[in-house]
């Protein structure tokens, strides 16, 4: 059992997502950067869909009612055990009553708590990520015990030494959408030169950008969108959908997002800047 | 679009019978080929999204254009429920039908008669859990979606966007204009059907007042002022 002694900001539980239920409009939902996210498991040798804590800019504070073994990715977010100072990217041991402290982020949006067994949370709709309306709690709250499994795990001394992404990168790797054939030359040069920041308006369900595009497209007849759809609004706002965006929508899709660019993404915040790179898809 | 998916438009406008042929071909898809993660529909198109990048397109291709030549499909059978919905159309809740209203050129009253006077057919579920995507709204009331999202459009609104009309499941950020409130609860994840409504029912709403709306709000079983019809 782990005891939520004090919250952070924005902090859920996160798997790999829900998947089959896009029918009845179900988001994916999942890990925002689901590479780090796997390596949070991976090096607990947990089973791929073991659920982790993504913490959004700063992580909560715990306390281990059991022993356990923990690991911590993604964004840099300087943690305390105790009264020591612990590293990314390996496993930590956690004896009985050990309190873990995070601080904010130092670089990155989002790092990933990944515990042995993954958390015991409920499982609504064949996946433990929080989604509000969906799942009773929406973020972790404060006050609340979280179950955990008791795992046996002999440490290999597997670390992780060499950053597998680069945070700092701003190229986006992005693939034409749909409506990108409606674009005129000025939009398209726009979007492929500009750097674009990332306006206040980011979370899980998607990041708009506050450079504009001065171009409007007709609406379109609500059609599906996905993690890394990028949307172009009539007052030409960019909106580049995440892991919890909508199944479907009616602003045309001028880019999708390739899988690496939305883990990117997902470690980008308020301010950071960002370029797209297009691609071509064969 | 992605090295995972294969995207089919239908250059034409939402009917019936193009909502017959996406649900047909899309259940015949999934029976067709494998390692499709998920097939999600619009009203004119079909996202087929793989587990893995596509490596032999061209084959899959063709076998997707001598799929669809080789359905039948006029011989879907018709199966569909109706489903009468209680909606409140109280200044409290309608909070974009004044504008609506002016802006279009008729009565508040006409804008409520005509809306609940139709018949509307559940093209997909789409947007959020449960959010009914709806055709056969009155041209009379089409109204443009607003220029950006609303950030927080209330659980159970009712709205117009565009050519279109749909109720928020939840609180969610929305770019339509709200011109009632249902309480009825579209989702409950916790039920083995989580949505009443499958694509190819039929809804139509009739108007309550604000102390019915609460009434039913407060009832422990609010789906049974749902009157659903054969």
């Amino acid at each position: 059992m782990i005891e939520v002694l004090k919250t952070g900001w924005h902090n859920t539980i996160q798997d790999l997502g829900r998947f089959g239920y896009q029918e009845l409009g179900v988001p994916s939902s999942g890990a925002m950067d689901l590479n780090a996210f796997t390596w949070a498991n991976k090096l607990l040798n947990n089973p791929s869909n073991a659920s982790c804590i993504e913490m959004t800019i700063k992580g909560p504070t715990l306390k281990f009612h059991q022993p356990t073994y923990i690991t911590i990715t993604g964004a840099t977010m300087p943690a305390m055990l105790n009264s020591n100072t612990v590293k990314m990217y390996r496993p930590i041991k956690i004896q009985k009553g050990d309190v873990l402290q995070f601080s904010n982020v130092t670089s990155g949006c989002r790092a990933y708590l990944g515990i042995l067994g993954g958390f015991e949370t409920e499982i609504i709709l064949s996946s433990k990520s929080q989604y509000k309306g969906l799942t009773l709690h929406d973020q972790i709250d404060k006050k609340s015990l979280i179950p955990i499994k008791e795992v046996p795990f002999i440490p290999k001394g597997a670390v992780l030494k060499t950053p597998l992404i680069d945070y700092q990168s701003i190229f986006l790797k992005s693939y034409k959408g749909p409506e990108y054939k409606l674009l005129n030359t000025q939009s398209k040069n726009r979007i492929k030169t500009l750097t674009f920041t990332v306006s206040r308006n980011n979370n899980r369900m998607g990041v708009h950008l506050e450079e504009k595009i001065n171009q409007k497209l007709p609406e379109i007849w609500s059609c599906p969108s996905l993690p890394g759809t990028v949307q172009l609004t009539p007052d030409g706002t960019l909106i580049l959908l995440m892991r919890d965006a909508q199944v479907t929508g009616g602003y045309p899709r001028i880019l999708q997002l390739s899988d690496d660019a939305i883990n990117l993404l997902a470690q980008k915040t308020t301010k950071d800047q960002i370029k797209f790179e297009i691609k071509a898809l064969h | 679009m992605h090295p995972n998916m294969i995207l089919l438009e239908w250059q034409q406008e939402p009917s019936s019978g193009l909502l017959q042929e996406l649900l047909f071909l899309k259940k015949n898809v999934k029976e067709h080929f494998n390692g499709i993660s998920q097939i999600t529909q619009g009203y004119c198109s079909l996202l087929i999204q793989w587990k893995d990048a596509i490596t032999n397109l061209a084959d899959i291709k063709n076998k997707l254009i001598f799929l669809y030549w080789s359905l039948d499909f006029t011989s879907i059978p018709e199966k569909s429920k109706h489903w009468n919905l209680p909606v409140c159309y109280d200044k409290s809740f309608a909070i974009d039908l004044e504008l609506l209203s002016s802006k279009i050129k008729l009565s508040k009253d006409a804008v409520i008669s005509i809306h609940t006077q139709s018949i509307y057919k559940v093209y997909f579920i789409g947007f959020l859990p449960g959010f009914l995507y709806l055709e056969g709204l009155n041209s009379r009331l089409f109204f443009p979606r607003k220029e950006s999202p609303r950030m927080d459009t209330p659980k159970g609104a009712v709205a117009i966007g565009g050519k279109q009309t749909g109720i928020y499941p939840n609180q969610s950020p929305g770019g339509w204009n709200i011109i009632g409130n249902t309480p009825i609860p579209l989702f409950d994840p916790n039920k083995k059907n989580p949505c009443f409504a499958v694509p190819g029912d039929t809804v139509s709403f009739y108007p309550i007042t604000i102390e019915e709306h609460q009434l039913i709000l407060t009832n422990g079983n609010p789906l049974s002022y749902l009157k659903e019809k054969k």
